[in-house]
C-alpha cells in the first residue's frame, strides 16, 4: 500500500511538473500548426506525433493537463460541496427540509439541461477567450453536477440523524452546527469521495461534449476532453497507440489521486 | 453517602405524561424523583417508556411528534419549559447520557480523541493543553489508557468494553450532577457488564454523581441501585429501596418480574453485593 | 507535399475525363457478365425514408428510392450531365418558355401491368401542382400565379402549359416520377427499374426487379440485371463502414475523406474519388444592417476590400490538403468546375498571399501594431467564426483560418454551436460575425440557387430579405438572376450567370473555400459501377449494375 501511494505521489508530481514546465518541454505552443507534418507519428521533434492539423500532440497534452487537472477537480470539489451541503444538511435536518431539498433536486434533475445550457451559451458573448469559456464551463458543471449525490446524501444523512452516536453527541450538548460538521459529515465521506472521484473524469468528458453547445474549451486551446475526442471513431490501438496517451494519463491521474487520498477513508471504514 | 435521602435533597423530580401524536400515551403521569448522589434504577420491559423518560429529561424528544406535559424540576428549572439553547447548556454538563450499544454510540469515522475533544469543547473553552488534560483525566477515571496511541484509535479498533468506558468518560467529562445510563450494560457480555457496573458504582461513590440507571434487567439493576422504580405500561407501579423491592414486591408486575429472575442469580454470587448493600443501608 | 498537391489541383480536370473513359469500358464489359449474374445489391440509407410517394419527396433517402423506382419522362445523365430521353422520346419547349410538349414512348406498362399513356402524365402533373400537396418537387415549377394546363394531344403526346416561363423547364422533369391514373395500386405502380417489395420501418427497404420495366441493353436483354436491392436503414457511419468492410454492403454512396483514406490505405481498389462535387464550403460575414454587433465591425464586414483581404489571407490549398486530405479543391465560386455547363471557366483561382492581404487592408486605414491589426479608429480586429458543432472538417477549417488570419494580426475566436442555435443566430437574431457552413447543390441549374442570390430572399445569408438591394452589386445580381430565369436561351442564361459568378468573385459576399470531392466506395463484387459527382453517386446506373455471387 505504502509503495503504491509513493508511486501515486511520484506520478502526480511528474504530471503536474511536466504540465507546468510545458513552456520548456514542448517544442512549441499548443496552437502552433506544423502544416507540413500533419497527423504524423512520434518523432524526435514531435514525441507524440501531431494531430490532424499538425499541432504537436505532446504540447497539447501538457497544456491540456494544466487546464483539466486544475479545473476538473475544482469543479468536482464544488459539486461535492454542494451535494454535501444541500443533500447532507437537508437529510440531517429532516422533515420539511429534506422534502424541500429533494423537491429542488428532483426539479434540477428534471430540468431540460440541454435547453438551459444552450440558453447559457446564448447569454455568453461569442467573442470570449478560450480560457473564460472553459472556466465558465467547469463552473457550470460544478454547479449542476451535485444532484444525484445529493439524493444519496440526503438519505444517508437522514439515517445518520437517528443514529445512536448522533443521539449520544447531542446528549453531550454538542451544538447542532458542530454536530453536522463533526459527526454527520465525516460519515458521509464515502459518498462524498465517490462523488468527487466519479465527477472528475465525468467532468473532463462532459467538458469535451459541451463543445457541441459552443461551451467548453475553445480552439485552439487544448483540454483532456478535447484530446480524448480524437479517439472518437476510427482509431485502433494497434495503429496509433500514441493517440491513447491522454486517455492513459487521465486514468493514471484519477487512480493516483484515489490512492493518495483514500487512506483515511479506508481505515475509518 | 445517600443513607438518608430526604425530599429537599431531590436533584430531579418529574411528573410527566408523554404521548406521540395520535397514539396511546407512552408515559402516563409518571412521578419520579432522583436524589442527589443516589443511583436510581428504572426497570421495565421494552416499550414500557423507559427511554422516552430519559429523552424527556434530556430534552431530546422529537419535538414535532411527541407531546410532553407536566414538569421536570431540575436545578431550579422546569426542563420542559427550557429553550433548546438552555437545554443544550445542560446536556453533557449537568445531565449526561450513556447509551446501550457502545460501538454504535461512538462515531465510527472519528478518532476517540476527536470525540472526547468535541464533548469537552461543548461546554468548556480553553487551550488545547487544557483539553488534553481533561481528556486524559476522564480516560484515567474510567481506567482506560490515556496515551496518544489509544486516543488515536477509531471505535472499530477497540473492544466493546473499552468503547463503553470511552462513552462513560465522555459522559462524565464535565462532572454532571446526573448521569442517565439507558440500558448501558445490556449489550455487554457478563464479565464486561459487571466491570462496567462496578465502574458506575465507583464513579457514583467518588464523584457523588447521581445515576438514573435504566434497564429491563432487574438483576443488573439490583447490583448497583439504591432505589428502584418499576415502570409498567407507561406508569410507575412501584418505587422503593432495592431491598424493599426484592424482599417485598407489592405490585403484581413486580412480583412477576421477581418470579422471572433466574434462581441462580438470587442465590449465586451475583446478587450478593446487592443484599449486602441493602443491609448496609 | 504541397507541391504534389498543387499538381493535382491543376490536373484534376483532365484526370477526371480519363476516369470517365475508363468507366465506359468497364460498363460495356460488365454488361456481358451481367446477363447471367443478377444478384442482390446491398447498401445503406442513412435515414428513414419519410415517404414512398414520389411527389412528396424531400429527404435524401426518399429521393434514392424515387430514383430507383420512379419512371421519368427525361433524365439527366449523371455522368455526362446531359438530359436524355426516357419515357419521352423527344420534347420541345415553346419560344415563350411556358409550354413543353412531350412525345411519349408507346407499349410501356406500369409494374402492375397497367399501360402507360399521356393521361398518366397529365394526372401526375395535376397531382404535382395541387397546392394542397405542398410538393417540393412541384414548387420548382411554380413560376407565377395561375393554373398549369395539361393537354393530351394523343395517347403518346402531351403538352403542358405554365402560367409563366420556367427556366430550365425540361430538366425539372428529371425529378418527376410518373404516376398511373388508372392503376388501382396508385403510387405503388411504377415505371422505374425496381419496385418496393417490402419495407420494415427502421430496418430495411427491399426493392425487387420491375418485371415490366421497358428498357433493354444493347443486346436486347431486359433491364435491370439485378434481382433486388436491399437498403438497410443505418444512420451510423461507423457501422456502415464496418459492414462494408465485412462485405455485407456493396457500396457507400458518400464517404468522408477520413474514412476514404482509412479504406484506401488497406483496399485502394474499393474507393473512388470522382473529383470535385457541386457542394461548397464557405465563410461569410454578417452584413445585416440591424445586426446586434458593434458598428465598427459592421463597417469592416460591409467593406468588399476587407472581405477580399480575408479571402486572400486564407490558404485554401492547406484547407483541402489538411482538412480533406486532398479530397477537395479550392473553390472559385458558387459553382464548382464539376458543373460542366454553368461553371464560368474564366474565373481565376483566389491567390493566397498574407502580404497582399495586409497591404490591401492598409489602404483602408488598418495598421499592424505589435502583431495586432487595428482599424483606422484603433479598434483591434477581433471577430468570431461560428460553425456547427460535430462537423470536424468545418471545425478544422476554422482553426486553420484562425491561424492564417493570426498571421495578419487578426484574432479569431472559433465557436462551435449546435445546429439549431446556429440557424437561429443566422436567420433570426443575426447575432454573429462570421459563419462557416456548406452549401449543398443538388441542382446543376442556377435556378436552383435563386433563393441564395436574390437580395430579397431569406437564404441570401449575408444580408437576407432586403426590401431594395442595399448595394449596387446586389442589385446587379438580382437583375442578372431574374434575366437568366426569364430567358429560355441557354446561351443568354449562361452569359448572365457567368456575370453573377464574376461579381461574387469580386465582392466576396460568400468567401468560397473549397469544393469537396465526391468520394464513394464500391465493392469489387459490383460490376458496372461508375461513381460520379452527382447524386446518387454510386447507383445512378443501378439498372445496369450486377453483383457477382460471393
Amino acid at each position: 500500500m505504502n509503495l503504491w501511494r509513493k508511486l501515486a505521489c511520484v506520478i502526480l508530481a511528474v504530471v503536474l511538473c511536466a504540465s507546468f514546465a510545458a513552456n520548456w518541454l514542448a517544442p512549441a505552443g499548443y496552437a502552433r500548426q506544423y502544416r507540413e507534418a500533419t497527423n504524423a507519428g512520434p518523432s524526435r521533434t514531435h514525441w507524440l506525433g501531431t494531430d490532424e492539423i499538425g499541432r504537436d500532440r505532446f504540447a497539447r497534452v501538457l497544456y491540456g493537463t494544466r487546464i483539466s487537472l486544475l479545473l476538473a477537480p475544482a469543479a468536482a470539489l464544488l459539486s461535492t460541496l454542494m451535494a454535501a451541503l444541500i443533500g447532507g444538511l437537508a437529510g440531517y435536518l429532516g422533515g420539511v427540509w429534506a422534502r424541500m431539498a429533494m423537491a429542488v433536486t428532483d426539479l434540477f434533475l428534471s430540468l431540460p439541461w440541454l435547453f438551459l445550457l444552450i440558453t447559457a451559451r446564448a447569454l455568453m458573448p461569442l467573442n470570449v477567450s478560450p480560457l473564460i469559456s472553459v472556466l465558465v464551463t467547469f463552473l457550470l458543471l460544478g454547479l449542476l453536477g451535485w444532484t444525484t449525490a445529493a439524493r444519496v446524501l440526503c438519505t444517508t444523512a437522514g439515517s445518520l440523524r437517528s443514529a445512536d452516536f448522533v443521539r449520544q453527541a447531542r446528549a453531550a450538548g454538542i451544538p447542532g452546527q458542530r454536530l453536522f460538521w463533526i459527526h454527520v459529515m465525516p460519515n458521509l465521506k464515502p459518498v462524498l469521495y465517490a462523488q468527487f472521484w466519479i465527477s472528475i473524469p465525468v467532468f473532463i468528458l462532459s467538458e469535451a461534449n459541451l463543445g457541441i453547445l459552443g461551451l467548453g474549451v475553445a480552439e485552439p486551446m487544448p483540454s483532456w476532453g478535447s484530446l480524448l475526442k480524437e479517439l472518437e471513431g476510427l482509431v485502433s490501438l494497434g495503429d496509433e497507440p500514441w493517440k491513447f496517451v491522454p486517455l492513459i494519463l487521465l486514468v493514471l491521474v484519477v487512480i493516483s489521486f484515489q490512492l493518495l487520498l483514500s487512506r483515511h477513508d479506508e481505515v475509518a471504514a | 453517602m445517600s443513607l438518608t435521602p430526604s425530599q429537599d435533597q431531590a436533584l430531579l423530580s418529574a411528573r410527566i405524561s408523554v404521548r406521540y401524536a395520535g397514539k396511546q400515551p407512552v408515559l402516563r403521569d409518571v412521578e419520579i424523583e432522583i436524589r442527589r448522589g443516589e443511583v436510581l434504577g428504572l426497570v421495565g420491559q421494552s416499550g414500557s417508556g423507559k427511554s422516552t423518560l430519559a429523552m424527556a429529561i434530556l430534552g431530546l424528544l422529537d419535538s414535532k411528534r411527541a407531546q410532553a406535559e407536566g414538569t421536570i424540576a431540575f436545578q431550579n428549572a422546569n426542563l420542559l419549559q427550557l429553550s433548546e439553547r438552555e437545554l443544550r447548556a445542560l446536556r453533557g454538563r449537568a445531565v449526561s447520557l450513556v447509551l446501550q450499544s457502545p460501538l454504535a454510540s461512538l462515531n465510527p469515522s472519528l478518532k476517540i480523541r476527536t470525540q472526547l475533544k468535541e464533548a469537552w469543547r461543548a461546554h468548556a473553552s480553553g487551550t488545547a493543553a487544557d483539553c488534553a488534560i481533561a481528556i486524559r483525566a476522564s480516560l484515567a477515571s474510567v481506567s482506560l489508557p490515556a496515551d496518544d496511541e489509544f486516543q488515536r484509535k477509531y471505535p472499530s479498533q477497540m473492544s466493546v468494553g473499552q468503547a463503553q468506558r470511552v462513552l462513560i468518560a465522555m459522559a462524565i467529562m464535565h462532572r454532571p450532577a446526573l448521569l442517565i445510563a439507558d440500558e448501558a450494560t445490556s449489550a455487554l457480555d457478563v464479565i464486561t457488564q459487571s466491570e462496567i457496573l462496578a465502574l458506575f458504582r465507583e464513579l457514583n461513590r467518588s464523584t457523588g454523581m447521581a445515576i438514573l440507571y435504566i434497564s429491563h434487567d432487574l438483576a443488573s439493576v439490583a447490583g448497583i441501585c439504591d432505589r428502584i422504580a418499576i415502570l409498567h405500561q407507561g406508569a410507575i407501579v412501584e418505587c422503593g429501596t432495592a431491598s424493599q423491592i426484592f424482599s417485598h414486591p407489592k405490585h403484581e408486575y413486580t412480583q412477576r418480574l421477581m418470579a422471572a429472575l433466574p434462581r441462580i442469580l438470587l442465590t449465586n454470587k451475583e446478587p450478593e453485593p446487592k443484599t449486602e448493600a441493602a443491609a448496609a443501608r | 507535399m504541397s507541391g504534389r498537391h498543387k499538381m493535382r489541383g491543376q490536373m484534376s480536370k483532365t484526370c477526371w475525363k480519363s476516369i470517365a473513359v475508363g468507366v465506359i469500358c468497364v460498363a460495356s464489359l460488365s454488361a456481358h457478365v451481367a446477363a447471367q449474374a443478377g444478384g442482390e445489391l446491398k447498401f445503406c440509407l442513412r435515414m428513414e425514408p419519410k415517404t414512398f410517394d414520389p411527389l412528396k419527396v424531400e429527404d435524401e433517402a426518399s429521393a434514392a428510392i424515387r430514383y430507383l423506382t420512379g419512371g421519368v419522362l427525361v433524365r439527366v445523365n449523371r455522368q455526362t450531365q446531359e438530359l436524355e430521353p426516357e419515357l419521352a422520346q423527344s420534347w420541345n419547349i415553346s419560344k415563350d418558355g411556358r409550354q413543353i410538349t412531350f412525345r411519349l414512348r408507346s407499349g410501356i406498362s406500369f409494374s402492375d401491368g397497367t399501360p402507360f399513356a399521356a393521361e398518366d402524365v397529365a394526372y401526375t402533373v395535376q397531382q404535382l401542382m395541387d397546392p394542397a400537396l405542398h410538393s417540393a418537387t412541384g414548387d420548382a415549377f411554380r413560376s407565377g400565379t395561375g393554373n398549369v394546363e395539361s393537354k393530351v394531344i394523343s395517347p403518346t403526346q402531351i403538352s403542358i402549359t405554365f402560367p409563366a416561363p420556367v427556366a430550365g423547364l425540361d430538366r425539372l422533369f428529371d425529378q418527376v416520377a410518373i404516376l398511373s391514373e388508372r392503376s388501382p395500386k396508385k403510387e405503388t405502380a411504377v415505371l422505374g427499374p425496381f419496385i418496393v417489395a417490402d419495407y420494415k420501418p427502421g430496418a430495411t427497404v427491399l426493392l425487387k426487379r420491375n418485371p415490366n420495366y421497358w428498357k433493354t441493353d444493347g443486346q436486347g436483354r431486359k433491364l435491370p440485371y439485378l434481382d433486388s436491392i436491399r437498403l438497410d436503414i443505418q444512420p451510423n457511419r461507423d457501422v456502415e463502414m464496418l459492414r462494408f468492410k465485412r462485405g455485407e454492403l456493396d457500396l457507400i454512396n458518400s464517404l468522408d475523406s477520413e474514412y476514404f483514406d482509412k479504406l484506401a490505405a488497406t483496399s485502394p481498389q474499393l474507393v473512388h474519388d470522382a473529383g470535385p462535387s457541386l457542394d461548397s464550403e464557405q465563410l461569410w460575414f454578417n452584413e445585416v444592417a440591424k445586426a446586434p454587433i458593434p458598428r465598427y465591425k459592421k463597417n469592416w464586414f460591409r467593406s468588399a476590400n476587407f472581405r477580399r483581404a480575408i479571402s486572400e489571407a486564407i490558404n485554401r490549398e492547406d484547407l483541402s490538403r489538411i482538412v480533406f486530405h486532398g479530397h477537395a479543391q479550392p473553390a472559385l465560386g458558387p459553382f464548382s468546375p464539376a458543373n460542366k455547363f454553368w461553371f464560368n471557366s474564366n474565373l481565376q483561382p483566389q491567390t493566397y498571399s498574407p502580404d497582399a492581404a495586409l497591404k490591401a487592408l492598409q489602404t483602408d486605414g488598418f495598421r499592424l501594431e505589435n502583431g495586432v491589426l487595428k482599424d483606422k479608429d484603433r479598434n483591434e480586429v477581433v471577430f468570431s467564426i461560428v460553425t456547427n458543432a460535430g462537423s470536424k472538417p468545418r471545425e478544422r477549417m476554422a482553426v486553420l483560418i484562425q491561424d492564417d488570419l493570426q498571421k495578419i494580426g487578426i484574432h479569431v475566436n472559433v465557436v462551435t454551436l449546435d445546429f439549431p442555435s446556429l440557424i437561429e443566430r443566422m436567420t433570426q437574431s443575426f447575432d454573429y460575425e462570421a459563419i462557416i457552413l456548406g452549401l449543398t447543390n443538388v441542382d446543376l441549374d442556377p435556378n436552383g440557387e435563386m433563393n441564395v442570390w436574390l437580395s430579397s430572399s431569406e437564404n441570401h445569408q449575408w444580408n437576407p430579405q432586403q426590401k431594395v438591394p442595399e448595394t449596387s452589386w446586389e442589385a446587379e445580381i438580382d437583375r442578372l438572376m431574374r434575366a437568366q430565369a426569364a430567358s429560355t436561351d441557354p446561351r443568354r442564361r449562361k452569359e448572365a450567370f457567368d456575370r453573377v459568378q464574376e461579381i461574387v468573385a469580386e465582392e466576396q459576399p460568400f468567401i468560397f473555400l473549397i469544393n469537396k470531392n465526391a468520394l464513394s466506395a464500391v465493392s469489387t463484387a459490383v460490376h458496372g459501377a461508375a461513381p460520379v459527382i452527382l447524386s446518387p453517386q454510386t447507383f445512378w446506373n443501378a439498372d445496369r449494375l450486377t453483383v457477382a455471387a460471393k
